[in-house]
């Protein structure tokens, strides 16, 4: 392979990180056992989830818990955590991880150790919530 | 068994456009009305999506009638569940939010879940037309 090759390469894996990370991607990754996290659906994920949400019926994370811990806490679950095909012919996956500590609350106000995020097939996170 | 739902408001979606993934989990959300006998296991948490829901019952209902012996249906956004446990031709209902368990004859069942979808298909494509010409509405609750 000739020195030109290897660098348009380079180039154009270079020129297509910068262009994922302007297009409303929080987290590019590269690899494809990483997820990504759309600004969309973490602001679904902080509607619904975060510790100052309304919402009712559904799993809270512990006040002080960041975006980026939350990312973490999502990248920590999916290599860590149990994987199963989701549920009833919903598209995707779903993977399920106990961080043996709390990280926020169950529908009933109890405490949540373990933490369920739901993954696409296009390997996009769809939700993630604390049960 | 009373099955039924409250769509809540929703004046956002581009009914054209929406996806399977967009009706599994963002749209046409609302309240479940369910009870089973003198058992009520509503969730009015506002936030489930109704197609999803129609769409992962009619399933339930078809493995049940297929020879399954117990299917569990799981709210999108909590660790919720919903149990349906077949015992011969009767189905025993339980859940994991309300109290006690409660039992109905499968095809009745069937037909309730069956209503349900028509009645949740009736009112979208009457507040949203485009919505009887997108295909994953079709996929998920069926055509005209």
């Amino acid at each position: 392979m000739n020195f030109r090759l290897i660098t348009a390469f380079f180039l154009a894996f270079g020129l297509w990180l910068t262009v994922a990370q302007t297009t409303g991607h929080a987290q590019v990754q590269t690899s494809s056992d990483q997820v990504i996290l759309t600004h969309s659906r973490l602001q679904h994920i902080i509607d619904r989830h975060w510790s100052d949400s309304t919402a009712t019926g559904a799993g809270k994370f512990q006040a002080g818990i960041t975006v980026d811990s939350l990312r973490d806490m999502i990248n920590e679950a999916v290599h860590n955590g149990q994987a199963r095909r989701n549920t009833h012919g919903r598209p995707g996956t779903i993977y399920e991880y106990d961080f043996q500590r709390q990280i926020g609350t169950t529908i009933d106000g109890g405490p949540a150790t373990r933490l369920r995020v739901v993954v696409s097939n296009r390997n996009e996170v769809i939700t993630a919530f604390p049960f | 068994m009373h099955l039924d739902y409250r769509l809540s408001e929703d004046r956002e979606t581009d009914w054209s456009s929406v996806t399977e993934e967009d009706l599994r989990y963002r749209v046409a959300l609302g309240n479940l009305v369910f009870r089973v006998g003198d058992k009520d296991f509503s969730a009015d948490w506002g936030w489930i999506p109704l197609v999803d829901l129609a769409a992962s019952f009619a399933e339930i209902v078809r493995k049940l009638e297929a020879g399954s012996a117990s299917e569990t249906f799981e709210f999108t956004e909590s660790d919720a569940w919903v149990r349906f446990e077949k015992k011969g031709e009767k189905v025993l209902v339980s859940t994991s939010y309300g109290e006690g368990v409660g039992e109905i004859a499968l095809h009745s069942a069937s037909e309730a879940v069956k209503s349900f979808r028509e009645r949740l298909r009736s009112e979208l494509v009457r507040k949203h037309p485009q919505a009887a010409h997108n295909t994953a509405v079709k996929n998920l609750l069926g055509a005209v």
